[in-house]
């Protein structure tokens, strides 16, 4: 099936498509924030303390009466003193070897037992899968803790029973993790692609599955320190860890206990030490996670705008009009820089008509209907108007959009399953609309909902209101999406790439069908397309856009046959037709799409147009009349193939 | 069967890829069998490209994988150069990989995010102990720069250049058959010209033998020799690309033409040509698998499976009644 930017992603396409020159490691950890960096240095720093304990200028942790018994903070003690006048600060620093070395010791164990065990079922399936699984299953159920406490209370309370009683108790989540990893990348094309270039398996799991599932094991490594910090403490507490005098935090709490009321500091140091150590570990885990999710997207985390809305130009409205866009902007305020995914975008739309939208991927085309329905992502400013009869929606407030989303504007998207939600009936989901909007009881919804689903040729409307979207196929659910968006009649519908997902000949069906009911419903329509047979073939009029700006506009017949603009000629010539000969050599576009955040000066389509001179690096041209260029084509009729504009 | 025979197979000494009665099932569960490919058979003479047409589910990229042995098909044979590759396991068959290349429809998934583009492309040699020679020659011969591939990652390049490395990748061992399934699907108009070019000029020069496989019939006529029409498992028409598009003759050949815009100018309009949506390949029907659809069905389709016959020079086809459209 084609795979294209949904709406929902198409925020990535825009911000995904213009990669940044280089994103090494090195520049995404830079971007992860001081919290990052504090919760490292402070774990840096317990690791540093506890390896060189011995060689620190500390009191020894076990000399008495170091100082006056239970005095608090003070120059000589820094933490104070215990009831026994030992050292706390000595004592901390020396618990944390224990802690901190039955967290790594534990944690490398269950690592090293349970990433062979998981890659082993992720990668070979089958029986292997089958067999490990099984039994981390039942072992995932046992009761840990108690089998912690039962083994070490019978095999001896020392250090080396701890970490191993530990560690073999983060085995199954480590199994669990590194098959769950594992999975997703054996599925993936690049492991097949080694497999056809004759790689053997142990080059592919060490070359192509291990540094990928290295990152979120390094991630679950830190969380599972935090872990194993709590539960030693937790053993310690009960004294089943290492025994006295060797200290360990969680046995410097228990032994403070008796010392609350009197002595609190004895309690709060160890305590603050191993509380911040958690949640070191733990906020570390949770940003390497993070770093994996960036570089899988390659959309950079948005950052909240704290601009004012963009100024737009005077302008005249149009009272008659159905729908009016005037010099509509939407800019993303993205680390990068600002990305002007919309960038000036004007337009009247009549009912009756269809409108399209054509251009490439990234040129802006979905973030338009979101701005036109007032659906932005947060780090972005809009500016201009958009007016629905002479009213203008972007005055309204995203709690007044709402009585205007369903009733008056429809919206059908690519993906009829992101609009669908999948643990909910049908009926359900087209009734919702005309219980809210138009008040309508659970009978007569009902009834409507039934009759809703037989107007876009869905047979059997009851049962199917019975149904989930996944029993359903593709084109039954973007049927149903269709009517979803219907269900209120609305006086324009939005949709974007509504057939892309879908095959062919179910292609035709639904474009067939939406053209139908915008006829009967005297609807305007608004269509976002990338292909511009289709919307040569559905659309009256048409509007190509390059980099967020609109480069030619018209009634979509004149367009296709005598485009003007040299964009809009070259995405006719770079697009196959039937009537091609075969081996036929299709003309194309040099280069690649611009970046929306560091726009070349002038028009935005010089470094790829064949016919730009000097003016075009110098000034953008403005779009006058029917399209945005200094040196148009001439108005010569182009028939078929033989597109040869000039 | 439906669609099913062999007829259309030409004489083995002719051709450098021969596919016989290929079948390809999943578990679905419950006990229950995907049929993604029955009895499917074709060949491909050296230096030829066969496009491969077919909407989403109808195994177009089952039998691409098959081929490869990843996974072996059910049952059938895959002979390359003579040689019976179902017939091979393990050290035998990864011996022939280096003559059988891929290329995949996700240019995205299809590269290891975490090596660089310049390794990615050195693991075939590297694989074989191979000098890597040749791994400058193809990274420019698909245009990318050695230089930048040596130490970028491919998140740092666009789709289109992410399609580039992989038919890099695929080139630099030297194959003698190169498997494109849907290697444009995913990608723009203007990027998709520049690939269909390259895959094109790629195949000059270094002689290549390909199938194309595609949903697009636009695409993959502007490639194939010849097209080979799919529908839920089973071949319905076979015919140089030129005839397949002018002179349909096989009932859902044509409802695929007329669904196109602007495709198919003297035929009907498709809503007169098909119907409905395809049935699951779990249950299919018995007798034409094209049945439920199909507007001239009759009692004997239901019954009787359609085999390959031919219909004209080189031009093969599966049904009881096709249109005559000459
Ligand atoms: N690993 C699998 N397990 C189960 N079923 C599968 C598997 N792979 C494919 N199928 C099923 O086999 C049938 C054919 O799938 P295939 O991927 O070959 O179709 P396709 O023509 O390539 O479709 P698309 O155009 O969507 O890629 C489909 O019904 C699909 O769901
Ligand atoms: S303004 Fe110049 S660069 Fe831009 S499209 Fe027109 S001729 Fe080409
Ligand atoms: S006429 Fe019969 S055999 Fe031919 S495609 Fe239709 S159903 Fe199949
Ligand atoms: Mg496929």
């Amino acid at each position: 099936m084609r795979r294209r930017p949904g709406p929902d992603s198409q925020a990535t396409g825009v911000l995904g498509r213009t990669r940044p020159g280089s994103r090494s490691a090195a520049g995404v950890l830079g971007r992860m924030g001081p919290g990052f960096w504090a919760a490292a240095g402070w774990i840096a720093l317990v690791l540093l303390a506890a390896v060189l304990a011995d060689v620190l200028p500390l009191a020894r942790y076990d000399e008495t009466l170091a100082g006056p018994p239970r005095s608090g903070p003070s120059a000589a003690h820094p933490f104070g003193t215990d009831g026994l006048g030992r050292d706390v600060l000595s004592r901390v620093v020396h618990g944390a070897r224990v802690s901190l070395g039955v967290g790594v010791g534990a944690v490398l164990l269950g690592l090293g037992i349970g990433a062979p065990l998981g890659i082993l079922a992720g990668y070979r399936r089958r029986a292997a899968d089958t067999v490990i699984m099984a039994v981390n299953d039942v072992a995932q159920a046992f009761p840990a803790l108690v089998f912690a406490l039962a083994v070490v209370a019978f095999a001896g309370a020392n250090l080396r029973n701890v970490l191993i009683v530990l560690g073999v108790l983060g085995v199954p989540s480590w199994v669990r993790l590194v098959r769950g990893a594992t999975l997703t990348y054996a599925e993936r094309e690049f492991v097949l692609a080694a497999r056809v270039l004759g790689a053997r398996d142990r080059r592919i799991l060490w070359r192509e599955i291990v540094p990928n599932v290295a990152v979120p094991a390094a991630s679950y490594a830190f969380i599972g320190m935090a872990v194993v910090v709590v539960a030693e403490g937790g053993l310690a507490f009960l004294g089943l860890s290492v025994q006295a005098p060797t200290p360990t935090w969680g046995g410097l709490i228990n032994e403070g206990r008796t010392l609350l009321e009197t002595a609190p500091h004895v309690v709060l140091a160890p305590s603050l030490v191993m509380f911040l150590t958690v949640l070191s570990f733990n906020l570390v885990g949770d940003r390497l996670r993070a770093l994996t999710d960036v570089r899988e997207s390659g959309l950079e985390p948005v950052r909240e705008a704290g601009a004012a809305p963009l100024p737009s130009a005077p302008h005249e409205v149009r009272a008659g009009c159905l729908l009016q866009a005037e010099d509509l902007r939407t800019h993303l305020v993205t680390p990068r820089g600002v990305v002007r995914a919309v960038d000036g975008v004007s337009f009247t739309l009549e009912r009756g008509r269809t409108l399209a939208v054509v251009g490439e991927s990234g040129s802006g085309k979905s973030m338009l209907i979101r701005s036109i329905l007032g659906l932005l992502p947060g780090s972005s400013v809009r500016g201009g108007h958009v007016y629905l009869s002479g009213d203008d929606l972007t005055a309204r407030t995203p709690a007044e959009m709402r009585s205007v989303l369903g009733p008056r504007l429809g919206t059908v998207f690519q993906d009829p399953m992101t609009a669908l939600n999948p643990v909910r009936t049908i009926g359900t989901q087209v009734t919702e609309p005309l219980r809210v909007h138009l008040r309508m009881g659970r009978r007569q919804a009902r009834a409507e909902a039934a009759r809703l689903l037989a107007s876009v040729g869905i047979p059997d409307p009851e049962r199917m209101l019975r149904r989930y979207p996944h029993q359903l196929s593709g084109g039954m659910r973007q049927r149903v999406t269709i009517a979803m968006a219907l269900s209120c009649g609305p006086d324009v519908l939005f949709a974007d790439e509504p057939t892309t997902a879908l095959d062919v000949t179910v292609q035709d069906q639904v474009l067939r069908l939406l053209h139908r009911l915008r006829e009967e419903r005297d609807m305007a329509m608004v269509l976002v397309s990338h292909d511009l047979s289709l919307v040569a073939r559905w659309a009256d009029e048409v509007i190509v856009m390059y980099a967020g700006k609109v480069v030619e506009r018209g009634p979509a017949a004149e367009v296709f046959a005598r485009p003007r603009m040299p964009y809009t000629e070259a995405l006719l010539r770079a697009a196959p037709r039937l009537s091609d000969p075969v081996h036929h050599r299709l003309s194309v576009i040099p280069g690649r799409p611009p970046d929306l955040a560091d726009l070349p000066p002038g028009c935005a389509f010089q470094p790829r147009c064949p016919y730009a001179e000097d003016r075009c690096a110098r000034e953008a041209p403005p779009l006058t009349g029917s399209y945005a260029c200094w040196y148009p084509l001439d108005e010569v009729v182009v028939e078929g193939a033989d597109s040869r504009g000039r | 069967m439906a669609g099913s025979g062999s007829a259309h197979l030409r004489p083995r000494d002719e051709v450098l890829l021969r596919v016989e009665d290929l079948v390809v099932e999943f578990p679905a569960g419950r006990g229950r069998t995907v049929r993604a490919v029955s009895g499917v058979s074709f060949d491909l003479a050296r230096s030829e490209t066969l496009g491969i047409v077919g909407e989403s589910g109808c195994g177009k990229s089952s039998a691409a994988r098959a081929l490869v042995q990843l996974p072996p098909p059910r049952s059938g044979s895959v002979r390359l150069d003579g040689l019976e590759l179902t017939a091979l396991r393990g050290e035998a068959l990864r011996r022939t990989r280096r003559r059988l290349q891929m290329i995949f429809q996700d240019p995205i998934s299809s590269l290891n995010p975490r090596r660089r583009v310049r390794e990615i492309v050195e693991e075939g040699p590297r694989v074989w102990d191979l000098p890597g020679d040749r791994v400058d020659e193809v990274l420019e011969a698909v245009g990318l720069d050695p230089r930048a591939a040596a130490v970028r990652r491919p998140h740092e390049f666009s789709g289109g250049q992410c399609q580039r490395i992989s038919i890099a990748r695929a080139l630099v061992l030297d194959p003698e058959v190169v498997i494109c399934d849907e290697p444009v699907s995913a990608l723009d108009v203007s990027v998709q010209a520049q690939i269909l070019g390259l895959l094109e000029d790629l195949k000059e020069r270094y002689r290549l033998t390909l199938v194309f496989i595609a949903h697009d019939l636009a695409v993959v006529k502007n490639v194939s020799d010849r097209i080979m029409v799919m529908y839920l498992g089973k071949v319905c028409e076979l015919a140089p690309s030129a005839e397949l598009i002018s002179a349909p003759a096989h009932p859902y050949t044509r409802a695929l033409i007329a669904s196109i815009p602007g495709g198919g100018p003297d035929l009907p309009p498709a809503g007169t040509l098909i119907s409905g949506e395809p049935p699951s390949p779990v249950d299919p029907p018995s007798g034409c698998r094209f049945r439920t659809r199909c507007p001239r069905a009759g009692a004997r389709c239901a019954s009787e499976e359609p085999q390959i016959r031919q219909v004209g020079e080189d031009h093969w086809l599966a049904c009881h009644y096709p249109t005559d459209s000459r």
